[in-house]
């Protein structure tokens, strides 16, 4: 199949029984979004799918074929970090990282969509994001801090 | 990796996609892929072919006479951002903006999805039911409206025939006001009761119980403190008893959001 990944046209075999988040993982080798459940609660495999956010393990592989996809490879250069990447550096706001490529799409979605968000908004957009680490509170001063 | 070897088509209508599941010994439809994809994916669900609505043209929200159009696979992101679905729908907007699972998920759940999968654990059943909501449904031998609670006809059951889909609701606009009410656990649990209550001048015209039965539980208005639920739902949130317990409570919080006091 083909899709547009993180800005570059690709194309790799995959399997149709494949889920999205397994194709960008292993046919793609973008391992950013990670599989946590499988079941679309945790949200460790959210992904951007032409424009939106999307939890790629709810979606077939074969249902993408010419989206155009971004990933966490994706969110900023080679060597750099983008402003939610630095934030979340900055305020601890991941420990094993698992839940990590997750909430960033999940804070980069409510900084597009709301200028100056809340604590309850902010709470309210990582609320499909389930961290084990954290306690969530620096993840939303992470995000708080970029909104700002 | 779904374990099943199944086809995939995304028709570009609904008539190609009925012409799909009329030829098709299993077929599965996919809409937002929030409850279907999980199946597929257990094992639970092994159809020969998996009928992909996401270019079937069904997403769109549509003013008509004194009612509202919504097309099967508008999301509830589609419903949140509609004015129509704002103003027209009050309580349906207001359900939309609750569902759990976060925007991805409200970006992906689709309202007719939902109402297909008919789970007791789901917020658009009862409130469906409550506005009065008639389902289209085209299928080979032409198409045909019923009004929701007759799609229903028991849990994870609707009485789609073979070959049939679901293609839009047709909700009246609202009169009057409203009350929803959702029970559950955690914040991004699913609920274990819901009770949704539509009044007109301050007098109730519906109540309806979702989650404490195997489908949506229309009470007379008058039952708001009492309610007889028969079959209640047992699963892991809650036991049947529990249901039965917090019925009432649930729909005299509901009516009392719909006209005070």
């Amino acid at each position: 199949m083909e899709l547009r990944l993180n800005g570059e046209q690709r194309s790799a075999d995959v399997d149709p029984r494949m889920l999205l988040v397994e194709a960008l993982r292993d046919a793609f080798g973008a391992h950013g979004p990670k599989i946590g459940c499988l079941t679309g609660d945790c949200g460790a495999c959210t992904v951007r799918v032409d424009g939106a956010i999307v939890k790629s393990c709810l979606k077939l592989a074969v249902a993408a074929e010419g989206a155009d996809v971004q990933t966490l490879e994706g969110l900023a250069d080679d060597g750099g970090l983008s402003a939610l990447q630095q934030a979340f550096w900055d305020s601890h706001a991941f420990q094993c990282g698992y839940c990590l490529s997750g909430m960033l799409f999940a804070a980069g979605d409510l900084l597009e969509r709301v200028d100056s968000p809340t604590d309850a908004e902010i709470r309210e957009a990582i609320s499909g994001n389930l961290c084990r680490c954290t306690g969530y509170d620096p993840i939303v001063e992470a995000i708080r801090s970029v909104a700002s | 990796m779904i374990p099943t070897r199944f086809a995939y088509e995304a028709p570009g209508g609904a008539e190609e996609a009925v012409a799909i599941l009329d030829a098709a010994a299993e077929p599965r439809v996919l809409a937002g892929g929030t409850w279907v994809v999980p199946e597929l994916g257990s094992g639970a669900s092994r159809p020969d072919v998996v009928v992909d609505l996401r270019r079937a043209g069904l997403g769109t929200i549509a003013a008509g006479e004194g009612t509202v159009m919504v097309g099967a696979t508008a999301t509830y992101a589609d419903l949140i951002g509609s004015a129509l679905v704002r103003e027209r729908l009050p309580l349906l907007h207001e359900m939309a903006g609750g569902i759990t699972g976060g925007w991805a998920i409200r970006g992906q759940g689709t309202i007719g999805g939902s109402l297909i999968a008919a789970r007791p654990q789901s917020d658009v059943p009862a409130v469906l039911v409550a506005l009065g909501a008639v389902a289209h449904v085209a299928g080979a031998d032409g198409g045909r409206a019923l009004p929701v609670p007759d799609l229903l006809t028991g849990p994870m059951q609707t009485g789609l025939a073979r070959g049939e889909l679901l293609t839009a609701l047709e909700l009246p606009v609202q009169i009057g006001t409203h009350g929803y009410v959702k029970l559950k656990r955690g914040a991004s649990s699913w609920p274990i009761a819901t009770a949704a209550a539509v009044a007109v001048d301050g007098v109730l015209t519906r109540l309806v119980l979702g989650g404490v039965a195997g489908t949506p539980v229309e009470l007379e208005p008058e039952d708001a403190t009492m309610a007889e639920i028969h079959d209640p739902w047992d699963d892991e949130l809650a036991p049947a008893a529990y249901r039965v317990a917090v019925a009432g409570p649930l729909a005299a919080r509901a009516r009392r959001k719909a006209i005070g006091g």
